[in-house]
């Protein structure tokens, strides 16, 4: 029997699917927008990965949905939480890790783990958009920068400017108000990124920062955000251009421990 | 005696010109645009104007809000909290609490029997509590600021809003939009969803009749309805409501000079 497995994450912003081999290997991946359509999204995010992975539906043994929109992966087999998905990816990916940072397009989360990838407890925001890419997404616009740019930009600031404001509707306005003042928008990104690295830090306090600590989720990719929380926590953090697809890697993964009869 | 009051707020500049602590002579207001400063000349001119009283005839000038610090010819200045409930208190005597919702804080003081602050709260830390939410709806909504009141009136299933964060609802209402909600029960939902804020705070500070809305968002009939139905009870609205902070400050300024007046020896400012 075929012990090809696919995990779909379904983020709030985008949707992730990875397909795994028997052997645990990633055989194709897939990230795309999330738009009105649910249902159809999920489809398609699998559909990409299994076409990346050159195969067809009737290959794949178990499929798992995860993320906010898991409920409309209909075509899984199981549904598990994110907060489990990103857990398992980040142990499997760096087997050392004991903390998870996912901070996604709307809500942060820390996730503290045991050395099997179980989660041992977790905190997290989903109330407030700040300190989520949410926050990052408008204060880019703010600035007239597409959010992929803000990160590199952050890197090259000389003196980061404070931004004082909490709440992404007042760092809005905070931004442009510096951009007036004739302060390099550099600098201010890197304001920015240094808010989010504290906001992160306060939920992560509440489980208890242990090494080491694996960054995942759409943030995970700004290397603006990853140099910040390094400063913040003084250490670094793990993260791989697989960050983003920790939540789809730990539900195929979950699928595949279900598959061979395993807890899950 | 005439004294001056300015609020230089988040949002707006007000101004009120008061004789002897009792009748308004004049009330002017002016956006801010992040330049308070140039907002409160302008509004002093046009208090000067409408009153036709000089700049010299003004006997003493008292300032509050964010920016009260900002106009070096002021006599005095007071908190925002303290000026807004005795502007209340003079519009409404029997004012027990004041809830003021503004551009970018809302705050709420309970008021005792003699119109002391007794207790207050505030939100200044949150968009979602405050007009901004207000203005951002109107934004993409595309519904100017001032028909989103009477608009939301026409409401017959206000649409509430999951969300607690301003950016989260945009995408919410959104969403609304797109399912084809009427836009008057997504705005009803707007002001309703504003109006749980303030009532949070209110309640932190307990609700005591008579109930007093200021503010800028006091000329909103949307929230004066969402609040009313919010609290479920009458709550107190006038049109010079809108200056309670500028007027309280201008009321604040006629007592301390009256009390300077009789003790001239007393050079504590």
């Amino acid at each position: 029997m075929s012990g090809v497995v696919a995990g779909v994450d379904i983020g709030s912003t985008t949707a992730k699917c990875v397909v795994l081999g028997d052997d645990s290997r990633i055989l194709g991946k897939s990230l795309s927008v999330v738009g009105i359509d649910i249902v159809k999204d999920a489809e398609r995010a699998l559909e990409a990965a299994l076409a990346d992975a050159h195969l067809s539906r009737s290959d794949v043994a178990f499929i798992t949905g995860t993320g906010y929109g898991r409920y409309k992966v209909y075509f899984g087999q199981l549904v598990v939480t994110e907060i489990s998905c990103h857990a398992r990816g980040a142990s499997f990916l760096f087997p050392g890790t004991r903390l998870v940072v996912d901070i996604g397009g709307q809500d942060t989360k820390a996730i503290r783990i045991n050395e099997k990838g179980e989660v041992v407890d977790f905190a997290m925001n989903d109330k407030c958009a700040a300190g989520t890419g949410r926050f990052l997404d408008v204060c880019a616009n703010a600035l007239g920068y597409d959010v992929s740019e803000i990160g590199p930009l952050s890197l090259q600031a000389r003196r980061a400017v404070k931004v004082t404001s909490t709440c992404t509707v007042f760092a809005e306005s905070e931004v442009t108000s510096y951009v007036s003042r004739g302060k390099d928008p550099k600098d201010i990104l890197a304001g920015l990124h240094a808010s989010i690295a504290n906001r992160t830090l306060s939920l992560m306090q509440r489980v208890g920062v242990e090494p080491e600590i694996t960054f995942t989720g759409g943030v995970s990719q700004n290397q603006g955000m990853v140099r910040a929380l390094h400063q913040r926590l003084g250490a670094p953090v793990n993260v791989s251009p697989l960050s983003q697809y920790l939540g789809a890697l730990g539900a195929a993964l979950h699928g595949r421990e279900r598959l061979s009869g395993g807890a899950s | 005696m005439i004294t001056g009051g300015l609020d230089l707020g988040a949002g707006t500049v007000k101004g009120v010109l008061l004789e002897d602590g009792r009748r308004i002579l004049a009330t002017a207001s002016l956006p801010s645009r992040g330049i308070p400063v140039q907002a409160a000349r302008q509004v002093v001119d046009e208090l000067g104007e409408t009153a036709n009283i000089a700049p010299a005839e003004v006997d003493y000038l008292c300032t509050t809000g964010f920016g009260r610090y900002m106009i070096p010819e002021r006599n005095l200045q007071v908190s925002d909290f303290t000026s807004s409930a005795r502007g209340a208190v003079f519009l409404f005597p029997k004012t027990h609490l004041v809830v003021d919702v503004g551009t970018q804080a809302s705050r709420t003081m309970s008021i005792s029997e003699t119109g002391k602050v007794l207790k207050f709260k505030m939100n200044e830390k949150c968009a979602a509590g405050a007009g901004r939410f207000v203005e951002r709806c109107s934004k993409y909504l595309q519904v100017p600021l001032e028909e989103m009141g009477p608009k939301a009136l026409a409401s017959q299933h206000p649409k509430l809003i999951s969300s607690v964060c301003a950016v989260l609802a945009e995408t919410e209402i959104i969403n609304n939009v797109a399912e084809g909600v009427p836009l008057s029960d997504i705005l009803m939902g707007v002001f309703l969803s504003l109006s749980q804020r303030a009532y949070s705070l209110m309640r932190y500070v307990g609700i005591q009749p008579e109930v007093t809305l200021v503010g800028g968002l006091v000329r909103d009939v949307g929230m004066v309805k969402a609040l009313r139905d919010t609290v479920g009870m009458e709550v107190n609205v006038a049109p010079d409501a809108y200056y309670a902070a500028a007027l309280g400050s201008a009321i604040l300024g006629h007592s301390r000079l009256l009390k300077l007046r009789e003790t001239p020896s007393d050079t504590g400012g």
